[in-house]
């Protein structure tokens, strides 16, 4: 679904914020992409999603580069920052009525999902205010459905479960195993490594822009914890 | 005082960063000389231009021995300019401005904070001030050979006079923010109330001297009525004219204490203000309805018109052409020319010049200079989004010709009521609709080549960044090219048609240039 070939990324200057990385994500993968603050997690995931330009290597989703095609690979991937900033004049059904236009979601498919998701984060009530009224976390929630209602063959989150309250955080990881079951895969980070090490079939671990480890759950952390395993290959030199 | 002037360099240069597109500081070192460099040339450009004509009226009005009322005049003139665009300040620079959470949250005084604020407006506006009154000195200078006493109290005089209109426009603008606020939909309602105000005052400035017969009369009349609405004006002249040391100490002294009476006002109401600008509505609990879909083009031009709309700072900044236009379409059908102007060659001379009035207030009208700027933090919602950026760009564009729309009317009416004729007013159109493309393919150029993503303040975007800058003046020096069509080919026909022709060209270059090289820009920001 997603192969990262060769990818490195420099900045003006000069600095590798990635140094070539190669990693693939099948479909039905829950891929964890855990580092250190500034490890290059955010570069990667931004180049994936086509928000970023990079000049080395190469990133194809379901066969398809980012690079030749951006507009074909968005059509097939959904992507939620760090930090959604929405846009605040909106309601949040108009944001997601907004996103279903796009995504040329139809109308009976967009009125269930929107239901759907909004029910399942208790959202619903909130949905005819504007998006300037809502707390982060709201936004947050809006923010997965948005990404969730055009059904995403590959949904690419950077660090989803920060400013979600333990009920929302516990739907969207319920959430996310059922989007995979269906054929769909997950790449996401997170600093939380007790949910990457229970949801993730297979983790990344990056160190300063250069992939440290790779392989399934029980391959990268062994016998120990995956914050044992963490913490000791970041403080390798 | 130290936290103030720590306080002020931070904000003024993070206000001055989002002028200069200096979001991403590392990114090109060469950037801030080039931008310094050009804001340097057009306020340069902006003070020959306000020499010029204030030699002219000061020579005009020299014939007339009426000399004296030269200073009062661009005195009048700035304060008008102060106050139109103050008005429209007041949310985004004094109150509801971005990074009031971070700042509040510092161990300032609110006083403090307000003081910061204020300085930031004033140091904005001083800059009108010396391009209106500085070149007006001179000009002065060269034809009334004053004692060199006017100099120093010209130059004292010119940093009070900013003081009292940014209290009155600043009064202004809270009122109307404030009572929009009272509004569910109280963006629409604070700019339906600034737009009316606006009207009110292009429609009072037709009822300026009516017999219209010399022009000293209309200058007399303007500093007369600007006299009696505003005494300072009066102190101001018998202080820069007369020498008038006594009105020279009450027009420094009413000016100080005004304002200082103002901050306290302001500190007092700060944080009630900036909650009641930042907070927004929690309506009644939502119930599913129908959804409407509709094509990506159409979903993003709908989001533009609404982000628009959204903001009244925005609408007013870079709807007030439009505004103008269609006051002046209204005006034309009640106003008869010939009576107003008495003179039938100044009657002939004016229709002639119509198409400049038309194209100023087409040009005025630019919104795409800032749409591209404007999406700020939420630029990764477009760029993670399956379309191309010829439909984003696309959706910008149709946002500013349908706020140009009513141009086309505006120019059928205008042309009607002069009795112009119908190939005349038909060429007028061609004229008007090929400057609307002007307008905003040559904004959204400028704002694909000077993008600013990081900024804390709309207000620098909208009126202050390179892009909103290097658009409009280009785009008035564009209307000085019709100028030269007017002045130099013979025949009003001819003329326009000619210049409807280059503009054309243009537009399809501007077009192809978007389209090609602003694609592969997209992809950079």
């Amino acid at each position: 679904m997603l192969v990262i070939k060769n990818f490195s990324k420099s900045y003006k200057s000069n600095k590798k914020a990635v140094d070539n990385l190669n990693l693939e994500v099948k479909s039905g993968d829950i891929f964890g992409f855990i580092g250190h603050n500034g490890a290059g997690k955010t570069t990667t995931i931004r180049s994936v999603v086509g928000v970023l330009d990079f000049e080395e290597g190469e990133i194809t989703i379901d066969g398809i580069s980012i690079k030749k095609d951006p507009v074909a690979c968005k059509q097939r991937m959904a992507y939620i920052p760090d930090n959604p900033d929405l846009y605040e004049h909106l309601s949040g059904i108009a944001y997601l009525n907004f996103i279903g236009d796009i995504y040329q979601v139809n109308k009976n498919d967009r009125r269930t999902l929107i239901e759907k998701y909004a029910d399942a984060f208790e959202l619903t009530p909130n949905l005819g205010d504007t998006i300037s009224s809502y707390s982060h976390g709201m936004k947050q929630k809006l923010a997965i459905i948005s990404a969730l209602i055009h059904k995403p063959k590959l949904l690419v989150l950077d660090e989803p479960f920060v400013g979600l309250d333990p009920k929302a955080a516990h739907t969207l990881k319920t959430l996310m195993v059922e989007l995979c079951k269906n054929g769909s895969a997950i790449f996401f980070s997170t600093h939380v490594l007790e949910v990457a090490e229970k949801l993730c079939n297979k983790i990344a671990i990056i160190k300063g822009g250069k992939l440290v480890s790779c392989g399934t759950t029980e391959e990268v952390k062994g016998n120990s914890s995956l914050e044992d395993v963490f913490m000791e290959l970041i403080e390798e030199q | 005082m130290n936290k103030l002037i720590r306080l002020l360099s931070v904000q003024l240069w993070a206000v001055l960063g989002d002028m200069l597109s200096l979001g991403k500081s590392n990114s090109n070192k060469k950037k801030p000389a080039v931008l310094y460099a050009g804001i340097l040339f057009f306020t340069v450009v902006l003070s020959v231009v306000s020499f010029i004509y204030s030699f002219m009226i000061g020579a005009g009005l020299k014939m007339f021995n009426s000399l004296d009322i030269l200073p009062a005049l661009m005195m009048a003139v700035a304060c008008a300019v102060i106050l139109m665009t103050t008005i429209f300040k007041v949310k985004g620079t004094i109150f509801g401005f971005r990074d009031y959470d971070m700042v509040m949250s510092l161990p300032v005084s609110t006083g403090t904070i307000v003081a910061c604020r204020l300085i930031i407006l004033y140091s904005f506006n001083f800059l009108f001030v010396i391009i209106l009154t500085v070149p007006m000195m001179i000009a002065y200078g060269i034809l009334a050979n004053p004692n060199p006493v006017f100099y120093f109290i010209c130059l004292l005089v010119m940093f009070f006079i900013p003081l009292v209109p940014i209290i009155i426009a600043s009064v202004l603008g809270t009122v109307i923010a404030y009572a929009a606020s009272k509004f569910r939909h109280n963006n629409l309602l604070n700019i339906i109330l600034s737009l009316g105000l606006l009207a009110v005052v292009v429609g009072l400035s037709f009822t300026v001297n009516g017999n219209g017969k010399q022009f000293v009369d209309i200058g007399k009349a303007i500093t007369s009525q600007v006299s009696s609405i505003y005494p300072l004006a009066q102190m101001y002249t018998e202080a820069v004219v007369h020498y008038d040391i006594v009105a020279l100490l009450l027009f420094i002294s009413i000016s100080i204490a005004a304002f200082l009476l103002y901050t306290l006002v302001v500190e007092a109401i700060f944080k009630k203000m900036n909650t009641l600008m930042l907070t927004g509505r929690a309506g009644v609990k939502f119930k599913m309805k129908e959804l409407k879909t509709s094509s990506p083009i159409a979903a993003l031009y709908v989001k533009e018109l609404k982000r628009y709309f959204s903001s009244s700072l925005y609408v007013l900044n870079t709807g007030l052409g439009i505004v103008m236009l269609t006051v002046a379409a209204i005006a034309a059908i009640f106003v008869d020319l010939d009576k107003v102007l008495g003179d039938p060659m100044v009657t002939y001379m004016f229709k002639n010049n119509i198409p400049l009035v038309i194209t100023f207030c087409v040009i005025m009208t630019y919104t795409a200079a800032s749409s591209i700027s404007l999406e700020g933090k939420n630029l990764w919602i477009i760029k993670s989004m399956p379309i191309p950026a010829k439909t984003v760009y696309l959706s910008k564009l149709a946002v500013n010709l349908t706020i140009l729309a009513p141009a086309v009317i505006d120019t059928v009416i205008i042309g009607a009521a002069m009795r112009m004729g119908v190939i005349k007013t038909m060429i007028l159109v061609l004229v008007t609709i090929t400057c609307s493309l002007f307008t905003a393919l040559f904004g959204l150029l400028m704002n694909i080549l000077l993008p600013n993503f990081n900024w804390t303040t709309e207000v620098v975007i909208i009126k202050q960044s390179a892009a909103s800058m290097i658009s409009i003046f280009g785009a008035m020096a564009y209307v000085g090219v019709q100028f030269a069509f007017l002045y130099l080919i013979p025949g009003f026909l001819w003329a326009n048609l000619g210049y409807f022709l280059l503009t054309l060209v243009i537009d399809i270059v501007l077009y192809m240039l978007i389209m090609t090289y602003g694609k592969k820009r997209y992809l950079a920001f």
